[in-house]
């Protein structure tokens, strides 16, 4: 038999969180799947403090409650996120699923999560005992794998709110709907004058975990176009050294090659 | 267009809509013990003792020595067990039965039985197994001297791959045994296949068998042999603990332990001279599965239309089916043809590129006609309006400005488009409606003037009922609404045969024509009356002789043709089919709007065939057993589907009309793969063909 509590506040969401047999549901478009008649179910779909979508000292708040379609109505939403919003599964599961749950579900294929990697977001976690703020690329540590403390929950993203203009987004799907990611990929590169801001890259459904390469991309921070474009051949060598796909519905070498299609497709139409 | 052709709302339509339909999960389970299969979990093997943990009381486990009958599934050949005999011969062959009231304890209980096995050396390849289980073969014309005058020889090899049928409802049934009298009822295509199998291993007269159609969510061929297996299975339960027993697959065990298409191997040598197929020597090698189910006969269908729509002077056909360690493969709209289809579609298209021809010149050129021998040496007896058609499709796509906009292309996106010209024979294979069907249907009309049909046709989505009341209320020349169709509940109905091989309108809907002119003349108000029709076999047709494979195959043929439009993104391979456009003769309509959906539905499944659908045994283990990962299109895929009939009167047909359920299933895949090698500038030989190919292609040519 299935036990469910529902919380109001915050406050109380996290008082039910001191145990850890309560599990944080939303929307259920994967829990519901599971069908685990022992679950404890916490819902936490309306909680007013995960339920927000606000622009704060420029950072994008978004409660972890928000729904896919809510995210691609909201005018505060950067374009890549829409974008990838609207590549998953169907109208029905955007507007149950919440991007809590996408990224506490901990799959390496998670559409949203894919661009809040990319984006370098935080997430506000939090306790009853207090909260914490953790750069999401710590957030997961391995399949399946997080770094969430068993009493906490996850509360808020927050991401740049600029910066994000200049994006590259595939997702690779078996089909055009319902489809699991079996590649994806995110790239960003912010211009200020002729020189490269920030430059990002972030490739889901190739790893355990959704793969940024952080360092890598760092050596095109700060150069210009052209001294980008000298060093592309060095970069190109060097993601493709730091991707070691796993086999999964798709082979390794489909994985790799893809990544690495995308990752060039996203250097060339960027001018590099 | 025929008034009967005009649409009306499906007879079904509102309860399904509504969800007041009551499938047979819908069923109350109030007294009843639900049922789990114990699978071997060994692809072969021999088996010794089975542990059953301790059982609560009216808990039970039942296996082959449970089995009051014969312990033999009535299919073709009776060789499927109703539970294994000591050894296992698949990953999923059933081993026993474990019932209970609470489902969740027969869940957990499941889990706690060890069977000890001794492991055997399966086998997973059909070129590699060594044991045939049929053999059909068609010799016509000279061969040898076709080969000898040929300009040039062609010689090719093509693989299919298994294919799900993909019914939104999975397979279940309900098992009673009441005062002597064994009942099942359920998700089922042919009642009176059920019906025999359990008499069989029942050891039950016919008076003590009743079988009842649920409302049934889908067939597609996967609950033709299926449901008897299922529900020897169930009846034993029930028969020993005297209670309803209910047995409801979920997906997972509906995919890993059901029928699916049969995957193919064919080779195929074709002799060439001024341009013209003078001579075709083919091997057909399908790959039937544990055990000989529906084999024999979907070859048979495959053997036959290996030569595609082209009339072939000398053609030899050797066709195989063999046992591999796997689940074993049945019917699937279609219904062995897709496989022999696809491969000489293929080989038409290689030869014409070889040949510096357009394909589609090249088919027409080789196409039969009206009057010409078909493979079996029968006769094409009806007009083939293959031209026409194919000019409407090329027309409405442009095809042959994209063929010369298609070529060389470098680019990120690749474009492509292809095209099949085929056939599905209406009706049973050689003289089966004649020899085995002996079909019967009945109208008994009451005082009150209300028509009841009574066949045994089942309603799984595709529109029989709406569509042999409107042949009755048409002839009778009454309001759709004085005519009756029920669920088949074989107490009540006579067997009209399965609902299988686009049959039902055709031969149930003709008799059931015939019977109710009869009854027009006969019909005396305020009386009831009965009248009964037999089937007759058509006295023009040439006769089939089954040992050599010569005769009229199938009294008439329905056609069509494809193209379909493809862009290929060569950065991740995947295929976004752009355009789609199917020409159909089925005869006359009955219902528009019913046929419509079915051409359109059948499309989209073949599509999904061509170049989504990918299910393989890796070790005789069906990993993707979930709609998570076996992939099947859905509504958005294909947005630009295109559908026309052409509609030619069959004059053996109620109201003209002819076979038109698996039709649609035959041509979309290797219109589609030809779309890709167009793309691709290649030429390509498998089904499904999907990302991954497409990127292994590009890696290799790069």
């Amino acid at each position: 038999m299935v036990t469910s509590v529902f919380a109001h506040s915050l406050k109380e969401a996290l008082e039910y969180r001191r145990n850890p047999k309560w599990i944080p549901y939303c929307g259920g478009t994967d829990l519901m799947v599971e069908g685990d008649e022992g679950a404890a179910y916490l819902f936490v779909n309306q909680v007013p403090e995960m339920r927000k979508i606000l622009v704060e000292d420029n950072r994008l708040r978004l409660g972890a409650a928000v729904t896919f379609t809510e995210i691609l109505n909201a005018a505060e939403v950067p374009q890549i996120l829409k974008e990838a919003m609207g590549d998953i599964a169907a109208p029905a599961i955007r507007n149950a699923g919440s991007i809590g749950g996408n990224i506490g579900n901990g799959s390496a294929k998670a559409d949203s999560a894919l661009v809040f990697m990319v984006a370098d977001a935080d997430l506000r976690l939090a306790s009853a005992d207090g909260e914490r703020i953790l750069p999401i690329k710590d957030f997961y540590l391995g399949r399946k794998h997080l770094a969430l403390k068993p009493d906490e929950l996850i509360v808020e993203v927050i991401m740049p709110y600029k910066g994000l203009e200049n994006y590259y987004y595939q997702k690779v799907g078996a089909r055009d709907a319902l489809a699991i990611s079996r590649l994806s990929f995110a790239g960003i590169m912010e211009l200020e004058g002729d020189k490269i801001k920030n430059f990002a890259t972030a490739f889901g459904a190739v790893a355990d975990v959704i793969l940024r390469p952080k360092e890598i991309d760092a050596i095109m921070i700060g150069k210009t176009l052209e001294e980008a474009k000298a060093l592309k051949e060095e970069y190109l060598k060097a993601i493709d050294a730091f991707i070691v796909p796993i086999r999964g519905r798709v082979s390794v070498e489909y994985r790799k090659d893809v990544a690495m299609n995308l990752l060039k497709d996203f250097l060339e139409v960027k001018g590099l | 267009m025929k008034t009967i052709s005009k649409a009306v709302p499906k007879l079904d339509h509102y309860e399904k809509i509504s969800g007041a339909a009551k499938y047979v999960c819908d069923l109350p389970t109030k007294g009843m013990l639900f049922g789990r299969m114990l699978r071997s979990t060994e692809a072969r093997a021999k088996f010794g003792n089975i542990t059953l943990p301790e059982l609560p009381e009216g808990y039970f486990f039942y296996d082959k020595n449970d089995v009051p009958g014969v312990n033999k599934v009535q299919i073709v050949l009776d060789d499927t067990p109703v539970f294994a005999e000591g050894i296992v011969e698949y990953i999923g062959d059933p081993i026993g039965l474990l019932v209970g009231s609470d489902e969740r304890v027969v869940n957990q209980l499941l889990k706690q039985i060890q069977v000890e096995y001794e492991v055997l050396e399966p086998v997973f390849d059909p070129r590699e197994s060594k044991e045939s289980f049929f053999n059909v073969n068609i010799d016509k014309g000279n061969i040898a001297e076709a080969f000898a005058n040929a300009d040039k020889v062609y010689e090719e090899k093509f693989h299919t791959g298994l294919q799900e049928q993909a019914y939104l409802e999975t397979n279940g049934l309900i098992a009673e045994y009441v005062d002597g009298k064994m009942t099942i009822r359920g998700s089922l295509q042919c009642p009176y296949y059920v019906f025999g199998a359990v008499a069989q291993a029942m050891g039950l007269e016919n008076e003590n068998v009743r079988i009842v159609q649920d409302v049934t969510g889908g067939g597609f061929g996967g609950k033709e042999d299926y449901p008897s297996v299922l529900a020897c299975q169930a009846a034993v339960a029930a028969y020993h603990s005297k209670k309803p027993v209910r047995i409801v697959f979920d997906r997972h065990e509906d995919m890993i332990a059901t029928s699916k298409r049969h995957p193919s191997y064919c080779t195929y040598r074709v002799a060439i001279k001024d341009k013209k197929v003078i001579g075709m020597d083919i091997d057909v090698l399908y790959d039937a599965g544990a055990y000989t189910t529906l084999s024999l006969v979907v070859l048979q269908r495959g053997v036959i239309g290996a030569a595609g729509i082209y009339n072939v002077p000398n053609l030899k056909v050797r066709g195989e089916a063999r046992k591999t360690n796997i689940v074993p493969s049945g019917a699937f709209r279609g219904f062995g043809g897709p496989q022999t289809f696809f491969a000489v579609e293929m080989m038409m298209t290689h030869i014409a590129k070889d040949l510096g021809m357009d394909a589609v010149e090249f088919k027409l050129q080789n196409a039969a006609k009206q009057g010409d021998t078909t493979s079996t040496s029968g006769r094409y007896h009806f007009p083939v309006p293959i031209p026409a058609m194919t000019e409407d499709v090329l027309k409405a796509s442009d095809y042959y400005n994209k063929k010369k906009v298609y070529q060389n292309q470098t680019g990120r996106y690749r474009r492509g488009i292809g095209a099949s010209l085929v056939y599905h024979g209406c009706g049973f294979t050689g003289n089966g409606e004649r020899d085995l069907i002996k079909a019967v249907v009945k109208l008994k009309k009451s005082k009150d003037g209300m028509v009841e049909v009574l066949t045994a046709g089942t309603d799984m989505g595709q529109g029989l009922f709406t569509t042999l009341n409107k042949i009755v209320s048409s002839t009778l020349e009454i309001p759709m609404e004085q005519v009756i169709v029920a669920l088949p509940d074989t107490d009540m109905v006579p067997d009209s045969g399965p609902t299988v091989a686009s049959r039902s309108i055709m031969s149930v809907g003709n008799l059931l024509m015939k019977a109710a002119k009869r009854l027009k003349e006969e019909w005396i108000d305020g009386e009831a009356q009965l009248i009964e029709q037999r089937y007759e076999h058509p006295d023009f047709m040439i006769p089939f002789d089954n040992d050599n494979f010569t005769g009229d195959a199938y009294p008439t043929f329905s056609w069509s043709v494809n193209v379909v439009e493809v862009e290929i993104d060569s950065l991740t391979g995947f295929i976004k089919v752009i355009g789609a456009w199917g020409c159909y003769d089925v005869g006359t309509p009955i219902d528009e709007q019913i046929v419509m959906g079915q051409m359109e539905g059948g499309f989209v499944q073949s599509l999904g065939y061509g170049m989504m659908e990918k299910m393989e045994a890796h070790n005789g283990w069906i990993r993707n057993s979930s709609f998570s990962d076996y992939i099947i299109p859905t509504a958005v895929e294909f947005e630009n589907l295109h559908v026309m009939l052409h509609v030619v009167d069959y004059p053996n047909g109620p109201f003209g009309a002819k076979g038109a359920g698996e039709l649609p299933n035959v041509g979309p895949a290797p219109a589609t793969i030809d779309a890709i090698q167009n793309a691709l500038d290649t030429t390509l030989n498998k089904a499904p063909f999907i990302a991954e190919d497409v990127m292994n292609f590009l890696r290799e040519v790069k």
